[in-house]
């Protein structure tokens, strides 16, 4: 009785098990074919696109590893300073907005929210002049200092409101018990704030990722370009060597997938969370 | 002493302090603004000041450096004749219009899918899987499209080969007349996370019991499709839809390596346009203007894509 109900329960999925599955094949399967051509000479690619064939050539992934690892370590240091500075001026903002009244409060916030409209396409030019002016091109500052500040604008807004969004009584608590205001913020609320400081961090970490025209015009020293520039690099430069070029791909893309490995939730809520308040 | 927010005893005093001078309220929140200041700095440094020198030196030829000339409203009036312009934002309102309806329904047909499956356990894998392609650098999507449309060894040719229909076999971005369509499908199926996770969370929030109803009156599939699930989804289908737009008028980096708005400029958008009068031709003007140009456009879409989707609402 019980395997009967089970049987047609799954027949009743079946449809769109199926529906899903051409997705999910049609979503993979570019990404398939670069994993197998990676492991390929560029014979073995030529006289046989399709299915994999020995011998495998690891030799693809050395050579590719000697170059991209450059570009990983970069993006490492630029996104994760980035990161650490967004997070900690983000907090403390987002607590002074929440958590105080003073003068001029929401003229000095609404310089922050009015910012969401203003696109990054606009300001690219005279940004660039204003980089370049300060002397910081072709250096690590030029991406992480326009990174932060673009970063701001959301994660302040984001940590404004979790803020706000914590009990009076918590802080009351911590007041009664003779804290300073320095302490409530430490000990009481970035604790609290933890998930939300995990969201920004998360939609940061995707955002300088993957930013390919900032760095395209402000870092042209190829031992000082991250990942996604480097990556472009990288590509002109091994046109046609189609399995190293693969190779490398498929190493640029390990950072990302061992962050989604150990932080996959916090992924998927970070990435909805940060957007449907926005 | 700090202010501040507090329910009880410090409320009356807010009030009473709140009457006190100006300057000496400012004295009193020193800290605040000592808080404040790096934010504060680095927004105006490298946010609103460029923002500003946009729209001043709209109204100058500029080259970024010395050569810095008042024309007026001389680039506004250049792009109203600029033929190359004219062709990259036929091609931008095409590409978006493809891209909002593809990016909205491939989304919503997968999440519905999802939230039809009885196996919980199946339906928590289909999200995780189709999030995955999110760790792929972007950069890498376009990459491979590349090669997906490769002329000699191509993904799409060798597979019209192998099916036997060589002759359909194209340089699908070399020819003006494909370019633009091949742009549009790039990273098809591929569901964007970010509108397909806002489309997921609007279904799930629909109460399964309107669901069991709707099944008990004998609604099928379609019927609850169209009477439940898109109206009860209204506003993340509107969210999606506003997002994909303004990500697709802004961003232009697919544009830049795929075709580089190539060949001449049958792929080209304003954006890329804007990117190539600033760093190829020195033109720091003349792009400031066409930025002027595309945040007013962006503005007035947002507004209008607002107004529609509340007017909707209230039907």
């Amino acid at each position: 009785m019980i395997t009967r109900k089970r049987m047609r329960l799954g027949n009743r999925d079946l449809p769109f098990q199926l529906v899903l599955i051409a997705f999910g094949i049609l979503t993979f399967f570019p990404l398939a074919l670069v994993v197998i051509t990676s492991f390929k000479s560029n014979t073995q690619f030529y006289h046989n696109f399709w299915l994999p064939e020995l011998p495998l050539h690891l030799g693809n992934y050395s050579s590719a590893f000697r170059i991209i690892w450059r570009y990983i370590v970069n993006s490492v240091i630029y996104s994760g300073s980035t990161i650490c500075l967004i997070a900690v001026i983000a907090s403390v903002a987002g607590y002074v907005f929440a958590r105080f009244r003073f003068p001029f409060k929401s003229v000095i916030f609404l310089g922050f929210i009015t910012l969401i409209m203003v696109p990054g396409v606009l300001t690219l030019a005279p940004r660039f002049v204003l980089v370049r002016d300060l002397g910081m091109v072709n250096t690590p500052y030029a991406l992480i200092s326009v990174w932060v500040s673009g970063g701001l604008v959301l994660s302040t807004w984001l940590m404004r409101s979790y803020f706000e969004s914590l009990p009076q009584e918590l802080f009351d608590a911590a007041y009664v018990d003779g804290a300073a205001e320095w302490q409530v913020f430490i000990y009481v609320s970035v604790p609290l704030a933890r998930p939300m400081i995990a969201t920004v961090a998360m939609t940061t970490l995707i955002a300088t990722w993957n930013d390919l025209i900032w760095p395209l015009v402000t870092i042209t020293d190829k031992d000082k370009m991250p990942l996604a520039l480097g990556v472009m690099q990288f590509s002109s430069d091994f046109e046609t060597d189609w399995g190293t070029l693969f190779a490398g791909y498929v190493i640029s893309s390990i950072p990302l997938l061992c962050v989604f490995a150990v932080a996959m939730r916090q992924f998927i809520s970070g990435l909805t969370s940060g957007s449907i308040k926005a | 002493m700090i202010r501040r927010f507090a329910s009880s005893p410090a409320g009356n005093f807010n009030v009473r302090q709140s009457q006190s001078p100006l300057t000496l309220r400012v004295w009193r929140a020193k800290w605040l603004y000592l808080a404040l200041l790096v934010p504060v700095a680095m927004l105006l440094i490298f946010e609103w000041l460029p923002a500003f020198s946009a729209l001043y030196n709209s109204l100058y030829i500029w080259n970024g450096g010395k050569v810095h000339i008042y024309v007026g409203l001389e680039h506004y009036e250049r792009m109203l004749t600029d033929r190359t312009l004219h062709v990259a934002i036929r091609n931008l309102i095409g590409f978006v219009f493809f891209r909002v309806i593809m990016q909205t329904v491939l989304p919503f047909f997968a999440a519905e899918m999802i939230i039809n499956l009885r196996s919980a356990r199946w339906s928590y894998w289909w999200k995780i899987i189709f999030v995955f392609p999110m760790v792929v650098p972007q950069i890498l999507n376009y990459l491979i499209w590349r090669f997906i449309y490769n002329k000699q060894v191509g993904l799409l040719n060798e597979g019209l080969e192998l099916i036997g229909l060589e002759e359909y076999t194209h340089a699908w971005i070399g020819d003006p007349n494909t370019v633009m369509w091949a742009l549009a499908f790039v990273r098809f199926p591929w569901l964007p996370t970010l509108q397909f996770l806002i489309i997921l969370g609007g279904l799930q929030t629909i109460p399964q019991e309107v669901h069991e109803s709707a099944a008990i009156d004998g609604a099928g599939f379609w019927r609850r499709l169209f009477y439940i699930d898109i109206p009860m989804t209204r506003r993340q289908i509107t969210l999606a839809m506003i997002l994909t737009m303004l990500f697709m008028t802004q961003r232009f980096d697919l544009f830049l390596v795929m075709t580089d708005g190539g060949p001449g400029y049958s792929s080209m958008v304003p954006a890329l346009q804007l990117y190539h009068s600033a760093f190829k031709f020195l033109e720091f003007g003349y792009a400031s203007a066409i930025g002027v140009v595309l945040f007013v456009a962006m503005l007035a879409l947002t507004i209008i894509n607002l107004r529609v989707s509340a007017g909707g609402a209230n039907d």
